[in-house]
Parts: structure tokens; sequence; C-alpha cells
């Protein structure tokens, strides 16, 4: 009965989960706040009392995500996407695409058999392709982030918007709601921006199905309607957002097992 | 000889600016003011606002030129004529030997190659905060300060702090983890500056010109970016005394040069029925 955990300590919310006998026990998600290392410690307290374990019973820990770097107690720090590539496997064995949509990046990784990363595309430069452009409109419009995605779906007429950066598209967002524009068409437009923008990075590796979507962005009930009806079928696990804590735990137990 | 005026309002992102001038292409008029969200629809309130200053009537212009990103909304307007066009026109009223005209405005960059007073080839950035007005303002207010003050605060660094990350929600989280680790508000300040200006002389490296360089729009009230950009240009950069005004001035002028050729083929230059109305916004 050996228990490992992963952490992902990722740019707004940190993630971290227990594995026993490789199946998943707990997970728990705190706001990362501004000092990840209070973070990591306040995630691994909590998942050991919800686990009922003592901290001895952990065989091991890996860290990944944002902050993951610089956590004192982890074993071992390793890159978000080979967690990624790793959890996902391991919910989806089938999967030979996935999209990870997080907080201040997305990336599309192409899978082997194996769930190793065989090629990717990544936008880290630039907000919109991420949660983030999300986060922007949902705080012009005073929503909270989880009933954006429901609420995207019952826009009649979708705004498009001139513009594809999220600064501008905050101003954009303002003037919109200014105008009257019902606030659902104004989460339609951003939805149908990211989910472009998502798009042409699935694009940029080719597309192989199934595909699953992993980070925050799977919990977007409005964005996965729209990249499905850009003609991308999803895999949608139960717990996206912790797919990649997921996976690092995972490695943890590999690594274990190899020593 | 009887007076006439000539007008051009510039409605900017940020800013809507107004000059008059009359037959001798003397200023009577200049007014600046916040264009807002709803100021954007009372750009008639600018225009008022500038005739009051003239002291003269609207029904005393011979002729207005709106310009800028709103020029299509203001129906006073006898004809709107792009920014491009008019920027060029005013900042070679400033500066004949300008060969190549940089703006930085609130939430656009453009670069201008000019030759005798006429646009010859331009590139222009909107697509993206970065390398625009809008950046310095959210990189101020992410340092509690005011984007007016960020020059005088370069002028006391004694270093850089380099910023790394183009987009501005990037570089704003940069910014604020650079100063919690201790570095200095000046040294980090300049790191900002000369981001914006780099990326401002790549886009505008493409027009290979220079060396007479004059610097307009919000921006170029700030010295330490005046500064950042003639590192990156590698020679010196001119700043007009009012450098938000070169787009009005040249409507302005446009609109004089544009009455002259009527008036020389015998026709009335003006709309008929004009009326200092709303901005038609929503239409």
């Amino acid at each position: 009965m050996a228990c490992y955990m992963g952490i992902d300590i990722g740019s707004g919310t940190s993630k971290g989960v227990i594995i026993r006998d490789g199946a998943l026990e707990v997970h728990h998600v705190l706001p990362s706040g501004t000092d990840y290392r209070i973070t990591a410690q306040g995630l691994r307290d909590a998942l050991i009392s919800k686990a009922g374990l003592l901290a001895e019973e952990i065989a091991g820990i890996v860290a990944t995500g944002h902050g993951g770097g610089i956590i004192p107690f982890n074993n071992k720090h390793v890159a978000d996407m080979l967690c990624c590539a790793k959890g996902i496997n391991h919910v989806f064995a089938s999967a030979r695409t996935v999209i990870d949509v997080q907080g201040q990046s997305s990336q599309v990784l192409r899978l082997d058999g194996e769930g190793q990363v065989t090629d990717f595309a990544i936008s880290e430069a630039c907000a919109s392709y991420s949660g983030y452009f999300l986060e922007v409109i949902a705080d012009v419009l005073q929503i909270e982030l989880g009933d954006i995605g429901p609420l995207s779906l019952n826009a009649r007429n979708p705004v498009t918007f001139t513009t594809g950066c999220a600064v501008f598209g905050e101003s954009e967002a303002i003037s919109r709601v200014s105008e009257g524009i019902p606030k659902e068409d104004i989460l339609a437009g951003v939805h149908n921006a990211l989910s472009g923008k998502i798009s042409a990075l699935v694009n940029r590796v080719g597309l192989e199905e199934p595909c699953a979507i992993s980070g925050g962005g799977g919990l977007n009930i409005g964005l996965i309607k729209r990249l499905e009806k850009s003609g991308i079928q999803l895999l949608v696990p139960p717990h996206p957002h912790i797919i990649n804590a997921l996976g690092a735990a995972i490695i943890a137990r590999e690594t274990r097992n190899l020593q | 000889m009887v007076l006439i005026y000539f007008a051009g309002i510039d409605l900017g992102s940020t800013m809507t600016k107004v000059v008059i001038i009359d037959n001798d292409e003397e200023i009577r008029a200049r007014v600046i003011n916040h264009t807002g969200a709803e100021h954007r629809r009372l750009a008639n309130k600018v225009m008022e606002e500038a005739l009051e200053q003239g002291g003269m009537a609207f029904e005393e212009l011979t002729y207005v030129i709106a310009t800028g990103y709103g020029r299509m909304t203001i129906p006073f307007a006898d004809r709107n004529i792009s920014e491009l066009t008019c920027h060029a026109r005013g900042v070679y009223h400033y500066f004949p030997g300008v060969s190549l005209a940089i703006d930085i405005g609130g939430q656009d960059a453009k670069g201008l190659k000019i030759k005798e007073g006429k646009l010859i080839d331009f590139v222009m950035s909107d697509k993206c905060a970065a390398g625009t007005g809008r950046f310095l303002e959210i990189i101020a207010a992410a340092l509690g300060h005011k984007v007016e003050d960020l020059g005088s605060i370069s002028s006391r660094a004694t270093g850089k702090v380099t910023i790394s990350k183009t987009c501005t929600v990037f570089a704003r989280q940069e910014v604020v983890t650079r100063l919690s680790e201790g570095a200095s508000l000046e040294d980090i300040v300049v790191g900002i500056h000369d981001a914006i200006a780099g990326r401002v002389a790549s886009m505008v490296a493409r027009l290979k010109e220079g060396p007479n360089v004059l610097f307009t729009g919000g921006v170029a009230k700030n010295i330490g970016v005046v500064r950042a950009l003639e590192r990156n240009l590698g020679c010196e950069v001119f700043v007009p005394d009012e450098p938000l005004l070169s787009g009005a001035i040249g409507a302005a002028l446009l609109g004089k040069e544009i009455t002259l050729k009527a008036q020389a083929r015998g026709e009335p230059a003006h709309r008929e029925k004009r009326h200092l109305d709303e901005a038609t916004f929503f239409t």
C-alpha cells in the first residue's frame, strides 16, 4: 500500500493529489497566492489529512507547474508537459492529443501509445491564449469564473472581438457593456476568440484523435463546446484541472519503482 | 482680408484633440481632453471648448476634418481623413526635414516614412498592447505611480532591470516580482521604457529611415521613452512642443488645402446644413 503525492503549483491555483496503489485517492485545490512555499505546505497538509495518512506514509513527492521548482519538500521537480502527458495517459490511455488550457498558457501535446510526448506546441508569450483572457472578461462582467462557460452558451448574437490581445479585449468588453450588449453575447465572443487561438495551436502539431482536454479550461463547458464545434471532439476527464498533479504523483511512483 | 478658420479634430482612443487654425496657419485654439467611454460621444463638447477658446462661432469654420480612431462617428465634420495622412501632414509642419515619424498613442504605435510631407510607407501595430501607451499605463498602475511620472522616475535610475516578457499581462507580473525581490523602482522603469522602445524600434526598422526622427503621441511626453528610443535607434529623436496635436494640426492644414482647391474650381468646400451635434456613436 504505497502512497505518492503530486503537487502542481499553477499561476493562479495550486492542485495536489495523493494516489494509493496507482489510483487517485484524494485531491485538493488552493489559490497559489504569492508565497508558493506556504501554498505547497498547505496543500501537503490538507492532502495528508484528507487521506487520513501520516506524512511518513508518503513514499515520494513530485512537484510541477509554474512554481513547482521552488517548493521545499519535493523529491523531484518535473516539467508540466511530462506530467500532463502522464496524467492524461492514466485517465485516457487511448488519447493521442492533449489540449492543456492553463491560467497563463496553453499547450497542445501529441502522445504515443505509452503516453510519451512526440510533438508539442506551446503558447506562453501572450496571455490571450490562456484562461487569463476569460478571467479578464469575467471580471469586467462581474461574473464568477465557474458561470461564464454555461452562460456563454445562451448567447443569441455573439460579439466578434476585433483584437486578439487580452488587454485590448478588456477595453472592448467594457465598450460592449456600455453599448448595452448582453453579457452572454460578450462571453460567447471571448470564448470564440480563445477557441480560435487554441485551434491554431492544435493545427501547429496536427490533430490525432482521440483528443483530450486538461487544465482549468477543461472545466469550462463553453470552451469545450466551441472547440468541438470547430471539429475537435474531446475526451473530458472527471477532474481536468488536477491532471498535471495526478501525472506528477504517477511519476513519483514510477521513479520509486525504478529504484 | 476676411479671416477664415479651419478645424481638425482627432478622436483618439484615449484623448480627443481639437486644433483651429486661421488662414495664415496660426493656431487660434487647441484643446486636449479625455476621450473616455462616455465622452467619446461628446466630441461636440470638445469642439465647443475650442470655439470658445478661439472666440469664434461654429459657422465661422470654413472646413472641419475629423481624424483618429473615432473619426467616422463625428457628425459635424465635412470630411474624415485617415490619421496616417493627417499625422504625416502635421509632423511635416513641425519639422519639414522629417524622414521618419514615430507616433505612440494609447492603443497603437505607428511608424511613418515621409518625404517632403508626403506619406511614402508606414508600419503600424494595434493588435497587441505591448509597444503602446496602454503598456505603460498598466505597468505604472502596478508600480503605484502615475504614468506621467515614469519619465522623471527613470531619470534617477543608476542601472536597468531588463524586462523579459513581451505580453503586457506577463510583464506586469514580472515587474511586481522584480520589485518584491528588491530591484529599484527607477531601474525597473528604465527596463520598461527599453521594452516599449525596443519593440517600436524593431517595428520601424523595416522602413529603413532616419536619422531625422520625430516622435509624437502621448508617449512622446515621456522623456525616458525618448531616451530609450534614441538608444534603440542609434540616432537623435526630436519631440515637438505639443506631441499630441500633430494629427489635429495636420487635419486642420489639410482642411485649408481642400478649401483652396475647391475655391480654385469655384465650388463651395464644406457641406451644407452642418450642425455641431453629438457623435452618433451607436449607428
